[in-house]
């Protein structure tokens, strides 16, 4: 399912979970909040998905009922994993039976469980799940994860603003145009989902920009 | 005539086609002839100048000459050449081929309008030996012939090298590894015997083979001892796609392409607003 879709990056700071998701350029008639790529399943865990957003609204419904069933029941929160695996079950089922297709989707859950620690899960249509410190799914998803794998670093992730940049820098190798192509949400421990509006995310953006343009004259001054 | 055990004798099924019935079936009306040649009409395959919009007489090849044909089959492949290739010189357009199948949105056969179903022949003014065809359109098996026809003539030259370019969805490519670890989109090539260059990738593998209009001139360019080599895309998606497009690159430093690409950075420009032009956006994904 990376076929025609946009990229998403998630990465599991250690105080924040961040997700990025390449924004779609929308028809100019149609009301872009229903386009939402990044749903919160409770108000510590969220999802972003690539693939088919009809099977996804699927999974994500039952996914939500299945968080409310569970603390109603256990009076517990759903832990990260447990929602993960979860869907991951739900999807395998569609696997396996008769007359049902697969989900045509792929998943990046994050969120924080009860312990404090940040986590990062990947589903995919076979309904194998992974959990992972910084992943990308999309069409150029390789690319990104390669551009994570070189930069996804103990220091990267230690402060809430690095590990956005981190992502938003996966997303922007990757992305055609810049700043304003991308959708941006975080979750800090204890706190609930956060959506970036498309100004914040400029803000970083040019951060961003700033930074390279510095670091690229002290390498000139270097060569000099 | 044969006898039975019993000693009956029975009219023996016979395989031998008999005259009579043969005839009967084979006769054709004058209703169906009409409606075959109809049929013929309609899927001819018609080169026009450019100009006068009149058929060309003689092959395409017979008429000038060439050294150099680059044929590109299908839209990606048509993307690649029109960003990389015909940003980078003078391509005067000498004629187009213009056909019908079943393919064609349309079923107006006279008025196809220059986005259907058209293989429009250039050439570089600079080097007017060097000849260019994007075919966007789809030609079907009976048509094949007629257009290596039209295009080639029945006895081409030898001296000419040809490069084709096209996509082919990677589901159909057979191999022993697994399909997901497939780095699609890639490139692999099939070239004639009497193509001496190496290819920018590596070959096709057998059980692989290659359908359509590529095959089509690629076995003639074999039988005519032609150098001629196909560059082959697997990509999984169809429609005009970026990353598709880009996995042409590597040819662009072979000697087919070599002296025709100039400025790459420009035409990688062009090609982002092509894509974007294109772009229709579909809810289905996200």
């Amino acid at each position: 399912v990376d076929v025609c879709t946009f990229e998403k990056v998630g990465i599991r700071g250690t105080n924040i979970v961040v997700l990025g998701v390449e924004k779609k350029s929308v028809a100019k008639l149609q009301d872009e909040r229903t386009v939402r790529k990044i749903c919160a399943l409770d108000d510590h865990v969220c999802m972003a998905f690539a693939g088919l957003t009809a099977d996804a609204r699927v999974v994500i419904n039952r996914a939500r009922v299945e968080c409310q069933s569970h603390k109603l029941t256990v009076e517990d929160p759903v832990t990260v994993e447990y929602i993960t695996r979860f869907i991951a079950t739900l999807k395998q089922k569609y696997t396996q039976s008769n007359g049902r297709r697969p989900f045509g989707i792929s998943a990046l859950i994050v969120g924080f469980d009860d312990d404090g620690i940040s986590r990062l899960y990947q589903t995919d249509p076979s309904g194998t799940y992974h959990a992972w410190k910084a992943n990308a799914i999309g069409r150029n998803a390789k690319t990104v994860r390669e551009f994570l794998e070189k930069n996804y670093t103990e220091d990267a992730i230690a402060s809430d603003s690095e590990a956005i940049k981190l992502a938003i820098k996966a997303l922007l190798e990757v992305v055609q145009s810049g700043g304003k192509n991308i959708e941006l949400a975080i979750i800090r421990r204890n706190q609930p989902l956060k959506m970036f509006s498309a100004k914040e995310v400029e803000l970083y953006v040019t951060e961003i920009e700033k930074e390279k343009e510095e670091a690229e004259k002290k390498k000139s001054k270097k060569s000099v | 005539m044969a006898a039975t055990f019993f000693g009956e004798v029975v009219k023996a099924p016979c395989r031998e086609e008999e005259e009579e019935e043969e005839e009967e079936g084979r006769r054709e009306t004058p209703e169906d002839r009409e409606v075959r040649q109809q049929l013929a009409r309609k899927r001819e395959v018609r080169l026009l100048r450019r100009q006068t919009k009149t058929s060309l007489e003689v092959a395409l090849l017979e008429k000038y000459p060439c050294s150099k044909f680059i044929i590109a089959i299908g839209n990606n492949a048509v993307a690649f050449l029109s960003s990389f290739v015909m940003n980078s010189g003078v391509w005067e357009e000498v004629g187009c081929a213009k056909l019908w199948n079943e393919w064609c949105r349309t079923t107006d056969t006279t008025h196809l309008s220059s986005t259907e179903a058209f293989c429009v022949f250039y050439h570089l003014k600079s080097n007017p030996s060097v000849f260019l065809c994007q075919c966007s359109c789809y030609v079907a098996e009976d048509q094949q012939y007629q257009w290596l026809e039209k295009v080639f003539g029945s006895c081409p030259r030898k001296n000419m090298q040809i490069t084709i370019l096209t996509c082919r969805h990677v589901t159909d490519y057979k191999t022993s590894e697994s399909t997901g670890s497939l780095p699609s989109p890639f490139l692999k090539a099939l070239k004639t015997q009497n193509f001496k260059d190496s290819a920018c990738c590596p070959l096709l593998e057998q059980p692989n083979i290659v359908h359509d209009l590529p095959a089509a001139v690629l076995s003639y360019c074999q039988v005519w001892k032609i150098p001629a080599i196909l560059y082959l895309c697997y990509t999984d998606v169809m429609k005009l796609d970026l990353i598709t497009v880009e996995a042409f690159k590597p040819i662009l430093s072979t000697r087919s392409l070599k002296g025709l690409v100039k400025n790459i950075p420009q035409s990688t420009e062009i090609l982002k607003k092509l894509m974007t032009t294109n772009e229709i956006q579909s809810n289905i994904y996200t």
